[in-house]
C-alpha cells in the first residue's frame, strides 16, 4: 500500500497489509474523550481520533477495535482488563 | 503488546499444530477456505502452512475487497476523478488497480486531483475545508468498512455538507460465500469465517453455510494462533462429523453483531439487485448502493457514468484464484508477466491479494509441484 507520512493507528507500520480496505481492524486504548462521539485512542505511543457513535459512550481505558477512523466494537471480558 | 503477544506464542502454536496433526491423521484431504484477505496475509506472514499436515489444505477466498472490484468500476472511478472540479478520495490500495483505461495513479499523474485517505471521515473533512470542490469518496470494502462510510454519510447530512458524495462499491460477504458454494468447481470442506466483518454482521447470519450446504464455518481472529485454533476447530468438526457455525473470536465478535453499525448501514444504504464481482461474475443482492434517502450524496447520480463492462485480460486468472479453483502460482502469468510492481490482475495489486501474499513471502518454489487432484 502507499506509505504516507503520519500513518494512522489503523495502518500500523508493522502491518504491511492494506488495513484500510481489508477486513482488518486494530485494538487501541481510549486515552481521552474530547467530545461526545469522538475518542482519542492510543496504540504503541501513537494517537488518533476515532468516531465512537457505533460503540456508544466510551471512557479512558476502554479498548476499542478501530477501522478506517471509526470504532467498530469494544473488546470485552478478562482480556480487555488484562 | 496486549492482544498481540499472547496470540503469537510459538510453543503454544506448536502444541495446537500437533493437536491438529493428530486429528487429521489418516483422514481424507481437507480443503479449508479462509474467506478473508486479512487471514490470507496472516497465513503467509507467519508461515502457518508450514505447520499443517499434508492433508489439510488452505484455499484462499474472495475476501480482498480490492481484488473483487471489476475493471469497469475502476474506469467509472477514473472518469469521476478526471472531471473538472472533482477531488477524488480513495484508500491507497485502489490507486494501482488497473481498469480498462489505466489506474487512478495514472489519472493523478495526468492532473486529476486524487488523494489517499485512511477514513471516509477524512474525505468529509476535505469537503468541509474546500467547499468549492466536489469531493467524492470511493467506498470500497466489505461490512467492516461499510459502517465508516455510513457514519460519514450521516454526519454529512447532519452538517448539511452538499459538496460530498460517495461512489459506493461496498460488497457483502455472505452472497460471495454462497456463490462459491454454488459454483461448479467448488471443492471446499469448511470455512474460516471473516473476523472483523463478523464484528458488524455477527455470526448467526452464517447459519446457511451449515444448514443448506453442510459445511462448518469458524469465525476467526487475525493473529497466527487465532487462525491455527480456528483451523483446529474446523478440522475437529469434520472429524466429528459435525457442521456448525462456531466463533473463535469471542473477544470481539458477538452473535448479533454490532446493531448500531447495522442500523447506520440500513439507514444510508440499500442492497443492489445485482453487482459484478471480479472472478465470481454477477451475484444477486451482493452489494450496497446508497439508499433513496441519501440519493443526493450518491456519486452515481451526481455524475453521469458510462458503466461499461470491461473484460479481464485474457492471461489473467484472478477469477479462478478468487474462487479457490487454482492456487496463485498455477496462474499462467504469476511472477512473470504479473508481479506486484507491474500487476495485471487485482490479486497481485493489493497486499491482501492471494497472489501478492504468495509472491511477497516467497511461497513459490517449494510449492511448485501440482496439487493432488
Amino acid at each position: 500500500m502507499t506509505t504516507l507520512p503520519g500513518r494512522p493507528i489503523s495502518a500500523p507500520a508493522d502491518a504491511p497489509a492494506c488495513v484500510t480496505c481489508g477486513d482488518v481492524a486494530v485494538a487501541a486504548t481510549v486515552a481521552a474523550v474530547p467530545a461526545a462521539g469522538t475518542a482519542v485512542v492510543e496504540r504503541g505511543g501513537a494517537r488518533e481520533e476515532v468516531a465512537t457513535e457505533l460503540v456508544g459512550a466510551v471512557a479512558p481505558g476502554d479498548v476499542l477495535l478501530c477501522h478506517a477512523g471509526v470504532a467498530l466494537e469494544r473488546l470485552r471480558g478478562a482480556e480487555a482488563g488484562a | 503488546m496486549r492482544f498481540v503477544d499472547e496470540y503469537r506464542d510459538p510453543a503454544l502454536a506448536r502444541r495446537v499444530a500437533e493437536e491438529l496433526a493428530a486429528l487429521a491423521a489418516g483422514r481424507e484431504r481437507m480443503r479449508v477456505m479462509e474467506v478473508c484477505g486479512g487471514h490470507t496475509h496472516t497465513i503467509y506472514r507467519h508461515g502457518i502452512e508450514d505447520l499443517l499436515p499434508e492433508n489439510v489444505e488452505l484455499v484462499h477466498g474472495p475476501g480482498c475487497p480490492v481484488c473483487v472490484i471489476p475493471m469497469g468500476r475502476v474506469d467509472d472511478a477514473i472518469a469521476i476523478a478526471e472531471r473538472p472540479g472533482v477531488t477524488f478520495t480513495t484508500f491507497g490500495d485502489m490507486l494501482r488497480v488497473p481498469g480498462g483505461r489505466g489506474t487512478l495513479l495514472e489519472a493523478q499523474a495526468r492532473g486529476a486531483d486524487v488523494r489517499v485517505v485512511y477514513s471516509p471521515l477524512d474525505a468529509l473533512r476535505i469537503a468541509r475545508e474546500t467547499p468549492e470542490r466536489e469531493v467524492v469518496f470511493f467506498g470500497i470494502g466489505f461490512e467492516t468498512t461499510a459502517p465508516s462510510t455510513a457514519l460519514t454519510l450521516l454526519r454529512a447530512r447532519a452538517e448539511g455538507i452538499e459538496n460530498f458524495s460517495v461512489f459506493c462499491n461496498h460488497v457483502l460477504v455472505n452472497p460471495a460465500i454462497r456463490a462459491i458454494l454454488e459454483s461448479p468447481d467448488e471443492r471446499i470442506d469448511g470455512f474460516i469465517g471473516p473476523g472483523h466483518v463478523s464484528t458488524v454482521i455477527g455470526t448467526r447470519c452464517y447459519a446457511f453455510v451449515a444448514a443448506e450446504f453442510g459445511r462448518p464455518l469458524v469465525v476467526s481472529g487475525f493473529e497466527p494462533l487465532d487462525v491455527l485454533e480456528s483451523l483446529l476447530m474446523v478440522v475437529r468438526q469434520l472429524a466429528d462429523g459435525r457442521t456448525e457455525i462456531e466463533n473463535q473470536y469471542t473477544r470481539v465478535v458477538r452473535p448479533e453483531g454490532n446493531e448500531r453499525a447495522l442500523a447506520a448501514i440500513a439507514e444510508t444504504m440499500t442492497e443492489r439487485e445485482t453487482f459484478e464481482w471480479r472472478g465470481l461474475g454477477w451475484i444477486e443482492r451482493s452489494a450496497l448502493g446508497l439508499s433513496p434517502a441519501f440519493a443526493r450524496f450518491d456519486a452515481e447520480l451526481r455524475f453521469p457514468l458510462r458503466g461499461d463492462r470491461v473484460e479481464d485480460p485474457k492471461a489473467c486468472q484472478c477469477g479462478e484464484v478468487l474462487r479457490g479453483a487454482i492456487k496463485p502460482w498455477e496462474c499462467k502469468v504469476f511472477g512473470t508477466a504479473c508481479t506486484p510492481e507491474r500487476p495485471i490482475g487485482t490479486c497481485m495489486v493489493s497486499s491482501e491479494g492471494a497472489c501478492a501474499a504468495y509472491y511477497n513471502y516467497g511461497r513459490v518454489a517449494r510449492r511448485r509441484a501440482p496439487a493432488p487432484a
